[in-house]
């Protein structure tokens, strides 16, 4: 896949707190990477840098293989943000901020009419385009900052925790969005602290924390990478006759339990033994009801990276 | 360039939206001097001159209150967020600052101009050469916002912008003789007056509005200038956009 970002050795000090150390990362073309971390992790930071409104202590950030700083304007020209907070004027319409902010890219006439058509259909808010921005749901407006991002047809959009604090409904429609973006091209760095959404829409992960990317890759490789452990939960009609320690003497498990006639057994990853599991079991002369076999979720990922350890 | 007309038009409207901020330079001013030159008048001098004096004091207490127009353009909550959108965009960081002065600007000399010939009209001041007096007051003008915006580079923040500059304009305001002239309360109120940079502005147009006497225009129009140009030049240093973030 072709790079369209590279982001080499970020390194981001405020006072005496290092915030980002040594962070690199390439991004590429129609993808969405996105970007997760704790709070306090430095993605936000990231972002910033990425967006040319922070400067970074050190490092540099390549766009199309030219530093940004090179070409500042141009770069700004091909980029698209969606902050976290909802960065719009509420006395004017959908319509007339959409205008404002798409001008801002140098469109005008009808293309700018075009661009304005567009973002509002991509927004669901045709309808209510002439409606003040200060009369819309959180979700409506965090819909229209978006369509403020992409009005111009950036190569590249940066969206900053957008679905905070919105219904199931916007959400959907918005991670929906963002999958249209894609497939049309679009190039989405996405941020965010929902697990779910980064499972809907990712290409690629970055797990940051304390300032350095300490995961990247797909979430099925993620997943992977710690899942050394398989578990089951085993419903059966009746546990009186099975001992839990009848188990560890099949080769690969590692612990089990039986409570209320369910069995829950942790075995080795890399070795098949359910065969073995479910014979002793009708052995004991007991019907099995159900199997469930867990796999690692990005949640488990997440946490087994950063820790469980409440953060500021 | 269009890019930054977009910004200007946009900032303009959002002024002229501001019914608070039109009644600050309009009613609020008018009243002072209808109230002042009332009280003043009668008593100690006709009521025509107190109107007079007022109506010079009032507009240049308006004009320097302008630094408070501009903070509010620039940093005002609703607006700060979205200026955000025009940091990130290719229009650059000094169409930022510089549309927000310009618009005040703008705003603030239409709505003053506006006042002065209102009290003219109504309140039967007569202003010898109010064209020059209307020309003059420009410069003045632009001191006064470019000190307000260069003020919420500094503090970025439009609370601590207003209340710093509105307490700096009151006091040398009333040093300077706005509200009632001090050179009556003997030499050490007097010597504490004239140092108020606002004493000097009155005493321009006092004597441009009233003998025709150009000397301290010319003065106040250059210094006012080169003011405004060395706080366009520390908005360029102080001007962060991370503090928008």
């Amino acid at each position: 896949m072709e790079k369209i970002m590279e982001v080499k050795n970020l390194e981001k000090t405020f006072g005496n707190n290092k915030v980002l150390n040594n962070v690199s990362f390439d991004v590429y073309r129609g993808e969405v990477l996105c970007i997760l971390g704790p709070n306090g992790a430095g993605k936000t930071t990231t972002i910033n840098i990425l967006t040319a409104a922070l400067n970074s202590n050190s490092g540099e950030v390549l766009f199309n293989s030219k530093p940004i700083s090179k070409n500042l304007r141009g770069y700004k020209q091909l980029l698209g943000i969606v902050p976290q907070d909802i960065a719009l004027y509420e006395e004017l319409t959908a319509e007339r901020n959409l205008r404002f902010f798409a001008s801002l890219y140098g469109l005008h006439g009808n293309s700018l009419d075009s661009a304005v058509d567009g973002a509002l259909e991509f927004s669901g808010l045709s309808d209510r385009r002439h409606d003040k921005v200060k009369t819309f749901s959180g979700g409506m407006k965090r819909r229209l900052n978006i369509a403020c991002a992409i009005a111009h047809h950036p190569q590249i959009v940066i969206m900053d925790e957008p679905t905070v604090g919105i219904d199931p409904q916007s959400r959907n429609h918005i991670l929906n969005s963002i999958k249209k973006l894609q497939s049309n091209g679009m190039t989405v760095i996405y941020t965010t602290h929902y697990m779910e959404e980064v499972e809907s829409i990712s290409s690629r992960i970055i797990i940051m924390d304390h300032g350095n990317i300490i995961a990247e890759g797909t979430k099925e490789s993620l997943k992977e990478s710690v899942e050394n452990e398989k578990h089951y939960t085993i419903k059966i009609d009746s546990a009186d006759s099975i001992e839990p320690t009848d188990f560890l003497k099949i080769i690969g498990v590692k612990s089990s339990q039986i409570a209320d006639d369910t069995i829950k057994i942790t075995s080795d990853k890399n070795i098949e033994n359910l065969d073995q599991i479910i014979a002793l079991i009708t052995k004991h002369g007991s019907k099995i009801i159900n199997i469930n076999s867990e796999t690692a979720s990005l949640e488990m990922v997440f946490l087994k990276l950063t820790g469980r350890k409440l953060r500021d | 360039m269009q890019r930054f007309f977009v910004i200007l038009k946009m900032d303009l409207a959002n002024l002229f939206k501001n019914l608070i901020i039109i009644s600050y330079n309009t009613i609020f001013i008018i009243l002072l001097i209808v109230i002042m030159g009332f009280l003043f008048g009668g008593n100690y001098a006709h009521i025509e001159d107190a109107y007079k004096y007022f109506t010079v004091t009032f507009i240049i207490y308006a004009i320097l209150s302008g630094a408070m127009t501009a903070s509010n353009c620039f940093m005002e909550r609703d607006i700060k967020k979205p200026n955000l959108r025009i940091i990130y965009s290719p229009a650059g960081s000094f169409s930022i600052y510089f549309s927000k002065l310009l618009a005040s600007f703008i705003f603030d000399y239409i709505f003053h101009t506006i006042v002065l010939v209102g009290a003219c009209l109504f309140l039967h001041v007569s202003i010898n050469n109010l064209p020059l007096f209307i020309l003059s007051m420009a410069p003045v003008e632009f001191m006064s916002v470019s000190f307000g915006i260069f003020f919420c580079c500094v503090f970025h923040n439009e609370e601590a912008t207003s209340t710093l500059l509105s307490t700096i304009v009151s006091i040398l305001s009333a040093l300077g003789g706005t509200f009632f002239s001090l050179d009556g309360m003997g030499k050490a109120m007097a010597f504490i007056s004239y140092i108020s940079p606002v004493k000097w502005l009155n005493i321009a147009f006092f004597r441009l509005a009233f003998d025709n006497n150009l000397s301290y225009i010319l003065p106040t129009f250059v210094i006012s200038i080169l003011i405004s140009v060395a706080l366009i030049i520390g908005c360029r240093f102080t001007f962060k956009p991370e503090d928008y973030l």
